[in-house]
C-alpha cells in the first residue's frame, strides 16, 4: 500500500500494512468471568483477569489472518469480522518516523499505540477489540495528523477501553498548581532552615535536632520537583553513598542529621547548617523562573514512593535520627498533592483511583502507629517484624496502584 | 551423639575427625552441629522402577519446552511428580486485613497460578499502565513444567481471620530437634509457595508475577532457591552435595492406596476439618551442609554414615540402587552400621511402615559463609498425612546420627499444602474460606 499526500514542502509516504489475527471467542471466558469478583487490589485483579484470558493461548496460537489493505490514508481499508483479541501487524512504509495510534474516532480515545515507530520498521499491536468504531491515526514527523478509514466492529461486546489522551495543554493547569504548592513549601522551608541554622549557631543542638526534623520533612513533601531543583537537590538532600560520611563535600540535611545524631559539635556543624540555609535560599530565589517538565507530574506519582520503599523503608537513609517512617509520611503528603492536581485528568481515565487512595490511607495509618507518645518515631530497624511486613506490603501495593498514572497522564500529541 | 560406627573407619583417616569435633563440642550432649535429614539418602521402600534416562526430557528442559502440568485436580499437581530441576520456596506473612481480603488473595494466587502453569500470551501492553508481564520469558509465557504448590501455616489460624475453629489439629508450628540451630528469620510463615519448573527463569518469572499481583495481601519473609542435579550417571538418582544419591527410596506415587495411607489427608480423619481432605502436610527443613569438612572425611566413613556406596548408590549389603537392605541378616550392623542414616530413617519393619514420608529434596547454593566456605546444603521437604506419625517419628530416630556433625538445620516450617483447585471456578482454600 502506498499513500501519497502533500504536506506543503515534501511528499510523504505514509502507510503500513495491517493484518489482524482473530482469536477464538472461548479465549475470553476468564476475562468475562473474573472481572469484578476480586475486591482485593482492583487494578491487579483486572490484570489477573486479562492474564487468565490469555491462558488458553489466545493471541498467538493461530496464525493471524491478513485483512485486506487497499490504497488509502493511514492504514487503508481494513475490517474486522467481529470483536475479540487481535494482533495487528503494522509496517511503517514511510521514510520518517512517527506514532500510530488505534483510536475511537468519535471520542479521540486511544485503544493502543505504537510510539517511536521508525521508518521501514514493523511492529505489532495487540488488544481486545470490542464492538465499536476504530481507526488508525498517524502522527508522522513534519506531517499533519491523519486519520484512516473508520472501521465499525459489530455486536455488543466489551473490549479494552479507549483512554482519552492527555495533552500538553491538559497538563498546564496541574503543573501550575503544583508549581504554586512547591513555592509555598519552599517559603516554609526557608523559615525552617533559618531556625535550624540559628539553633546550631547558638549551640542549642537539642533544638537543632527538633527543627532539623521539621525542615527535612517539609523538603520531603516536594518530591516531584527534585528533578527540577537539579544540582541544588544534591546539595540539600544528597546521600553520603558515593562520598562517604567523612567527606567535606557531603552537605545538606543528611549530613546535618549524621552530625546531630553522632555527637558532632555545634562548631563543626555550623558551616553545614549555614550552607543548607544558603542553598534553600537560592532554590527559593530561583524558583519562579523554573518550570517543572509537564511529564514529571504524572511520572512522579509513583516515583516518590518508589524512592521511599528503596531508601526510607529499608532504613538506608537513616543517618541517625530514626525518622525515615516520618519521611515516608511526608512523601505520602507529596504524592497526595500530585493526585490532587491531576484529579480532573484522572477521574475520567483511571477507574482504580479509589484504590490508590485506599492503599495510601492504609499505609499512612500503619505509619502513624509508629509515632511514639513523645513525638519521636520508631526507627525502621526497631520495627516489630509484623508491623514492618504490614508497612512494606501496603507501600508495595500503593506503588502498584500509582504506577499506571504515569502512562495515563503521559502527554500525547493529538 | 551415638557411638562410633559399628564398623571401624577404613584405612587412611587415622583418628576420627568426629572425635575431634566431639572434643570441640566440649561435651555438650548431642554435639553442637546437629540436626536431622530425615531420609536424606533413602530408607523408604518403594516398588517403583528406577527412573529411566530420558534424553527427550533433558532436551525439553534445556530448550525450556517442558509441557504444561495440568493445574486443576483433586490434589495440587506439584506434590507427586519427581522434583523438578529448579525450585523456589517462599514463605509469606498474610497482610490482608480481613477475611474477605484473604479470600481475594487466595483467588488471585489461584488465577495467577492457573495462567502461569498453562502458559500463554500475556495481555498486551496498553496505554493505561506499565506492561502487565515482566517479559522475562519472552512475548509468550511458556509453561516449562511449572508447578505451584500453595500451603498454609498454623499461624494463619490465629485470631486475625476468624479461622481458629477450622485449624487442622495436626497443623502446629515446626518444633526444634536436639541438633537444630533454627534462625527465627528463616522459619515458619502464614503461607508458603513452592514454585518448580525446568529452568530458573521460569521459576523467577512466576514468583515475580505472583508477588506483583499480591503485594498488599502477603509479604514475603524468607525464601530459598533449590536445584536438582541431573542423575549422574544417567539412569540413576540425583545426588546431594555430599555426593550421595538422594531420593532413592520413596513410597510408590503410582499407588493410590499408598498415597491414601501416607500422603493425602483423608476425609473423615478425626481432628481434620472437612476442607483439608485432599491436602497434605508439607514439612520444609533448610539444612546447611559443611561440605568442606565432609570432603576431608574418608570414603569408608562417609559410606558408613549413609549406609550406601557413594559412587553406585547401592546399599552396602546389596548390588542394586533399588535393592532393599536386609537388616534381619545384619542384626549387629556388621555391614550396614546400626546408626547408618538409611537404617535409622527407615528400618523397614512392619512397625515403621506407617512412618514413611514422600521425600522431595533439593540442593541449595547461596554464596559463602563468614569463613569463606560454601553456603550450600539441602532443602529437605516431605509430604505426609500426619507430621507427628511420620516426619517427627523418622526425625526422632535420626537424632544424634553420625551425620549430624556435618549438617545444621537452620530453617523451614510446617505447612499444610492445600487441596487441589478442581476447575476454572474453584480457587485455593475455597472450602476453608467460603
Amino acid at each position: 500500500m502506498r499513500v501519497w499526500y502533500l504536506t506543503g514542502y515534501e511528499r510523504v509516504n505514509v502507510g503500513f500494512g495491517a493484518r489482524a489475527g482473530r482469536i477464538p471467542p472461548e479465549c475470553r471466558v476468564y476475562a468475562d468471568g473474573v472481572m469484578g469478583t476480586t475486591r482485593l487490589l482492583a487494578a491487579a485483579a483486572a490484570l489477573a483477569a486479562l492474564g487468565a484470558a490469555a491462558l488458553t493461548g489466545c493471541g498467538g496460537a493461530a496464525p493471524p489472518a491478513v485483512i485486506s489493505v487497499d490504497a488509502g490514508a493511514c492504514g487503508g481499508e481494513w475490517h474486522l469480522a467481529g470483536p475479540g483479541w487481535h494482533t495487528f501487524e503494522l509496517r511503517n512504509t514511510n521514510d520518517v518516523g512517527g506514532e500510530v495510534d488505534l483510536v475511537n474516532p468519535a471520542t479521540g480515545g486511544i485503544y493502543a499505540e505504537i510510539s517511536s515507530f521508525g521508518p521501514g520498521t514493523s511492529a505489532s499491536m495487540s488488544l481486545d477489540v470490542g464492538s465499536g468504531t476504530y481507526a488508525f491515526r498517524c502522527l508522522f514527523q513534519d506531517a499533519d495528523p491523519l486519520t484512516g478509514p473508520v472501521v465499525t466492529v459489530p455486536g455488543h461486546a466489551d473490549g479494552a477501553p479507549a483512554i482519552l489522551p492527555v495533552t500538553y495543554n491538559d497538563l498546564i493547569p496541574p503543573a501550575k498548581a503544583y508549581q504554586g504548592y512547591v513555592e509555598a513549601g519552599l517559603r516554609a522551608l526557608a523559615r525552617q532552615v533559618a531556625a535550624l541554622d540559628g539553633d546550631v549557631r547558638r549551640g542549642d543542638l537539642a533544638a537543632a535536632r527538633r527543627d532539623w526534623l521539621t525542615a527535612h520533612l517539609t523538603y520531603q513533601t516536594l518530591g516531584a520537583a527534585y528533578g527540577t531543583f537539579g544540582k541544588l537537590d544534591d546539595e540539600i538532600d544528597g546521600r553520603a553513598d558515593a562520598l562517604g560520611v567523612d567527606n567535606p563535600e557531603w552537605t545538606g540535611f543528611y549530613r546535618l542529621e549524621y552530625g546531630l545524631w553522632h555527637g558532632q559539635s555545634a562548631r563543626e556543624l555550623a558551616p553545614v547548617a549555614a550552607a543548607l540555609r544558603t542553598d534553600v535560599g537560592s532554590l527559593l530565589a530561583g524558583w519562579p523562573s523554573q518550570e517543572i517538565p509537564l511529564a514529571d507530574i504524572g511520572l512522579r506519582a509513583h516515583e516518590i514512593l518508589e524512592n521511599a520503599l528503596e531508601y526510607q523503608l529499608t532504613g538506608h537513609d537513616d543517618y541517625g535520627s530514626g525518622s525515615t517512617l516520618a519521611t515516608v509520611l511526608a512523601n505520602i503528603t507529596g504524592t497526595r498533592e500530585l493526585l490532587a492536581v491531576l484529579r480532573p485528568l484522572l477521574l475520567p481515565r483511571y477507574p482504580a483511583l479509589p484504590s490508590v487512595y485506599g492503599w495510601l490511607n492504609r499505609l499512612q495509618a500503619l505509619l502513624e502507629k509508629q509515632r511514639r507518645p513523645n513525638g519521636s518515631w520508631v526507627p525502621v530497624s526497631a520495627l516489630a517484624p509484623a508491623a514492618r511486613e504490614q508497612i512494606d506490603a501496603a507501600c508495595g501495593q500503593a506503588v502498584e496502584e500509582l504506577a499506571p498514572i504515569a502512562s495515563i497522564t503521559e502527554p500525547r500529541n493529538t | 551423639m551415638t557411638g562410633v560406627p559399628a564398623r571401624p573407619p577404613g584405612p587412611g583417616p587415622g583418628p576420627g575427625r568426629r572425635s575431634f569435633l566431639r572434643g570441640v563440642a566440649g561435651g555438650v550432649a548431642g554435639g553442637v552441629v546437629a540436626g536431622g535429614v530425615a531420609g536424606m539418602a533413602g530408607g523408604h521402600a518403594r516398588a517403583a522402577s528406577p527412573p529411566s534416562p530420558d534424553a527427550d526430557a533433558d532436551a525439553a528442559i534445556a530448550a525450556g519446552r517442558l509441557p504444561a502440568v495440568p493445574f486443576h485436580g483433586r490434589y495440587q499437581a506439584g506434590i507427586l511428580p519427581p522434583p523438578q530441576r529448579r525450585t523456589a520456596i517462599v514463605s509469606f506473612t498474610a497482610t490482608a486485613d480481613s477475611r474477605a481480603e484473604l479470600t481475594d488473595l487466595f483467588r488471585t494466587v489461584t488465577e495467577r497460578a492457573r495462567f502461569l502453569t498453562a502458559g500463554g500470551t500475556p495481555p498486551p501492553v496498553g496505554i493505561g499502565g506499565p506492561p502487565p508481564d515482566s517479559g522475562t520469558l519472552g512475548p509468550a509465557v511458556v509453561p516449562d513444567g511449572l508447578t505451584v504448590t500453595f500451603g498454609v501455616g498454623s499461624t494463619l489460624f490465629d485470631d486475625r481471620y476468624g479461622l481458629a475453629a477450622l485449624r487442622p489439629a495436626r497443623l502446629v508450628p515446626m518444633r526444634s530437634f536436639p541438633n537444630d540451630d533454627l534462625d527465627p528469620a528463616q522459619c515458619h510463615g502464614d503461607l508458603v509457595l513452592q514454585l518448580s519448573a525446568g529452568n530458573t527463569d521460569t521459576v523467577l518469572h512466576a514468583l515475580r508475577d505472583i508477588a506483583k499481583h499480591t503485594r498488599g495481601g502477603m509479604q514475603a519473609n524468607w525464601r530459598i532457591d533449590g536445584f536438582v542435579s541431573p542423575p549422574r550417571p544417567a539412569g540413576t538418582v540425583p545426588r546431594n552435595m555430599f555426593g550421595f544419591m538422594d531420593g532413592i527410596a520413596n513410597p510408590d506415587t503410582s499407588s493410590q492406596a499408598e498415597m491414601d495411607s501416607l500422603v493425602w489427608i483423608q476425609p473423615g480423619t478425626p481432628g481434620e476439618p472437612a476442607w483439608a481432605a485432599g491436602g497434605s502436610y508439607f514439612v520444609i527443613r533448610l539444612i546447611r551442609m559443611f561440605i568442606e569438612f565432609w570432603d576431608r572425611v574418608d570414603i569408608t566413613e562417609q559410606e558408613n554414615m549413609f549406609g550406601r556406596r557413594r559412587a553406585s548408590g547401592f546399599p552396602l549389603d546389596a548390588s542394586g540402587i533399588f535393592a532393599s537392605p536386609d537388616y534381619t541378616a545384619d542384626p549387629t550392623g556388621e555391614v550396614i552400621p546400626l546408626d547408618a542414616h538409611i537404617r535409622l530413617a527407615n528400618p523397614r519393619t512392619p512397625q515403621t511402615a506407617s512412618s514413611r514420608i514422600l521425600r522431595r529434596s533439593y540442593n541449595y547454593d547461596r554464596g559463602l559463609d563468614a569463613v569463606g566456605d560454601l553456603d550450600t546444603g539441602l532443602i529437605f521437604t516431605c509430604f505426609q498425612q500426619d507430621i507427628k506419625r511420620q516426619f517427627e517419628t523418622v526425625q526422632t530416630r535420626l537424632i544424634d546420627e553420625p551425620l549430624v556433625d556435618y549438617i545444621s538445620p537452620f530453617g523451614g516450617g510446617y505447612f499444610l499444602a492445600l487441596p487441589g483447585v478442581r476447575d476454572g471456578s474453584d480457587y485455593y482454600g475455597r472450602a476453608l474460606l467460603a
